[in-house]
């Protein structure tokens, strides 16, 4: 790719949406163009500012129950039967068939669970990777600067609703570089700094958003690996560019060390 | 046949709308969300979520499984939004997509200039300021994209166009917004100076 990077592509990569093709060719042209970098930079930060900016509205407390109650009464008035005596004769009838479908609703009800989990996850992938994207690009340092996880985790001090340990012994080329205090979904995150080798890596340690518990997952997103994790009330998400055993390595030592395990 | 009544009634069940709940009810603050920026209204906003949780919830057996609830509930809002007042006023004012493109062609941006600072340090009233003067073609497109963090396959489902404008319309309302953010910068620094 010798031409600028279009300002399609530019939206694309951004968003996510370029294929492992045109990811890669992009990824080459931008590796030597400092021009289509910053353009790309200022892409992802409008993307991430607008996000955040773009939530701007709360809902208004009691809609949901007005909602709620408004949904069953408009059920309840369309199934309001109209003459009884029907409804008896056709009863056992319909006892037979509500068992039938009974079970195929609880079928598509956990079907339709699976598909509202997974876009969720999808949206917390997209969310932490152009977090982890911003903070690349923002060049700044950490907000607390220390290798000293005696250092890091204090300054987590009623900045956070809950609490974290951090590992002791990590592997000779993995460091701890420092945290930010970060937002997802409106929630203040811990987003925990390390260096593998030459990579950035970073680690968020959220409030678990549902009482189920989370087994380990892997995905990618703009080119950058993503591991998550739950453990306790935590949910562990991790996002570099590193080998993806690497990263899970860093991610089970962090996991560990919450159950003290 | 007195028991067709009860034929036409029994197509409702409770768990149907159990179901509907537990998909929807999760969904409403993006959807007040979107329907704010789309009404500029808090009671407009409200009315607008309210009939579209209606119209939804009765024509919950339309929706096939296993498809994309959540574009398909946004679809709904938009469509009544589309045919409410507000949104009847706003389609008169709606530019076609090549007027869009005239107003902010592309490259109007010269991306040689260094803007990660200027959109580093805009604060919220410069972004919100930026999306309010978005055209409505433009600030659903970036709504569902940015904010809802929907793929493009999603929005052109909910918007019902071609991937292709959905991409051209994401390009032109970031090009919009970086323009807006630029603008708004330059009179803050005439007014400090």
């Amino acid at each position: 790719m010798t031409d600028h990077i279009s300002q399609a592509n530019l939206n694309a990569l951004a968003d996510g949406e370029l294929s492992s093709d045109q990811l890669s060719l992009v990824n080459d042209h931008l590796a030597a163009c400092p021009a289509c970098t910053s353009a790309a930079l200022v892409q992802t930060l409008l993307k991430t500012n607008i996000a955040k900016a773009g939530q701007r509205y709360a809902m208004p407390a009691g809609l949901e129950e007005r909602l709620k109650r408004l949904a069953r009464s408009d059920t309840a008035g369309r199934a309001r039967p109209s003459r009884r005596s029907a409804i008896t004769g056709w009863a056992t009838a319909a006892a037979i068939l509500l068992v039938i479908f009974s079970g195929l609703i609880l079928l598509l009800q956990g079907r339709r669970r699976s598909e509202l989990a997974a876009l969720e996850y999808q949206a917390q992938v997209s969310e932490v990777s152009d977090l982890h994207i911003a903070t690349l690009a923002a060049g700044l340092g950490p907000q607390v600067v220390s290798s000293d996880r005696h250092t890091v985790k204090p300054w987590f001090q009623g900045k956070l609703p809950f609490s974290f340990n951090l590992p002791d012994n990590l592997p000779g080329d993995t460091k701890l570089d420092g945290a930010n205090l970060t937002y997802l979904h409106n929630q203040p995150v811990a987003q925990l700094l390390y260096t593998i080798g030459r990579h950035r890596v970073s680690v968020f340690l959220t409030e678990k958003r549902s009482g189920e518990p989370t087994g380990e997952k892997q995905s990618e997103h703009s080119g950058f690996k993503v591991t998550s994790v739950g453990v306790g009330e935590l949910d562990i998400v991790a996002v570099s560019d590193v080998d993806p055993f690497r990263l899970a390595e860093l991610v089970s030592l962090i996991k560990n060390v919450q159950t003290g395990a | 046949m007195t028991l067709l009544s009860w034929k036409r009634e029994a197509q409702k069940p409770g768990p149907q709308a159990s179901a509907f709940e537990d998909l929807a009810l999760p969904l409403l603050p993006a959807l007040h969300n979107v329907a704010f920026w789309l009404t500029r209204n808090a009671t407009d906003a409200e009315d607008l979520v309210q009939e579209s949780f209606l119209k939804a919830l009765r024509g919950f057996a339309g929706f096939e499984p296993g498809t994309n609830f959540k574009a398909w509930i946004f679809r709904i809002l938009r469509n009544t939004y589309l045919t409410s007042r507000t949104g009847l006023e706003a389609t008169r004012t709606v530019a076609l997509e090549e007027e869009l493109d005239e107003q902010h062609p592309e490259g109007a941006i010269d991306r040689q200039t260094p803007e990660i600072n200027l959109i580093r340090l805009a604060d919220r009233a410069m972004l919100h300021g930026a999306l309010e003067k978005l055209p409505p073609p433009l600030l659903e497109v970036i709504l569902l994209c940015d904010v809802e963090e929907m793929k493009y396959k999603e929005i052109a489902v909910v918007l019902e166009i071609p991937i292709g404008t959905v991409m051209s319309r994401i390009a032109r309302a970031r090009t919009a917004l970086r323009k807006s953010l630029q603008t708004q910068n330059t009179q803050a620094r005439e007014r400090g100076a």
